[in-house]
């Protein structure tokens, strides 16, 4: 797609106008990301008992880890849990560098890592800003060092 | 294959880390005068392979992340250390590295000190590249 680019002198002035034969996902993902600066995916609340509930669209800068439980997969928030139809792998590809992968089956948001601590076997207990502890696995170590240049 | 990565580079490592010992106690002969040469048996080299190897298996087994017998790491870390404590105990006994008791004493309380500083040091370098890591994730955290 070709993309033109007008500089105006005030925030104010800014908008982004699309010219698309047919809304596809990457230009939902595009608008997601011009409208609310992140992408949003479609995920249905899960109750207590794991039944799914009303379908919302979230945005991605909301979620704080995403887990695979028995081919299913579930997007935590700050307090609130939901389930997706993409697997964890689809999912990883429409979220943004600031998440990693911790495991074979965590994705987390770097930016709700609230810190670190290293266990005896080279897995460290990442603590998310929630209060939730997650276990980051020896060979993922590295991955995240690489994603913060350390 | 992550596994079998695992014991290559361990055995690399123990091999290595076994020839250095070996070259320190050399260099500590000659300095003090005792000896100029250094001459090992036709299998020596071999058996420091060997022993690099079986000492990486109980790494393997107790080490590993996905953990078949869900023990905690303090019983992990025991069973590693009398493992490895029994591989060298045993290859020490096969290839002649010991002829008495208090040979065999020497050569434990070596690994002991071997043992306790590898893991010392891992958990220092954990330690530090956790500190790192939090560094800079002060940088990029939401605030919630």
């Amino acid at each position: 797609m070709k993309v033109i680019l007008e500089k105006v002198p005030t925030e104010n002035e800014e908008c982004a106008l699309i010219k698309a034969a047919e809304v596809t996902e990457e230009i939902r993902n595009a608008m997601d990301l011009l409208e609310n600066n992140c992408r949003s995916i479609s995920v249905a609340e899960v109750s207590e008992d794991r039944t799914p509930g009303e379908t919302v669209m979230l945005g991605t800068d909301l979620i704080y880890y995403t887990e695979s439980i028995d081919k299913k997969t579930f997007v935590y928030t700050k307090y609130k849990c939901y389930g997706t139809k993409l697997r964890l792998y689809e999912l990883e590809g429409s979220l943004s560098s600031n998440f990693f992968r911790c495991s074979k089956s965590l994705i987390v948001n770097i930016r709700k890592i609230r810190s670190v601590r290293s266990e005896f076997n080279g897995r460290m207990i990442a603590e998310l800003l929630n209060g939730e502890q997650l276990v980051i696995n020896r060979s993922y170590v590295k991955d995240l060092k690489r994603k913060l240049g350390v | 294959m992550n596994r079998l990565k695992l014991i290559f580079n361990q055995t690399l490592m123990i091999s290595t880390g076994i020839l250095f010992g070996l070259g320190i106690q050399a260099l500590l002969a000659r300095l003090c005068g005792e000896q100029t040469e250094v001459s090992w048996q036709w299998f020596i080299p071999l058996s420091i392979v060997l022993t690099g190897f079986l000492c990486a298996i109980p790494s393997v087994i107790f080490l590993d992340e996905e953990d078949p017998f869900g023990l905690h790491i303090s019983v992990k870390i025991t069973l590693h250390f009398l493992a490895i404590l029994g591989v060298v105990s045993l290859c020490g006994r096969l290839f002649g590295w010991y002829d008495s008791f208090s040979e065999w004493l020497v050569i434990a309380v070596m690994y002991v000190i071997i043992y306790a500083f590898v893991w010392a040091a891992t958990f220092w370098l954990a330690k530090s590249d956790a500190n790192k890591i939090n560094d800079a994730l002060k940088d990029m955290q939401d605030e919630e």
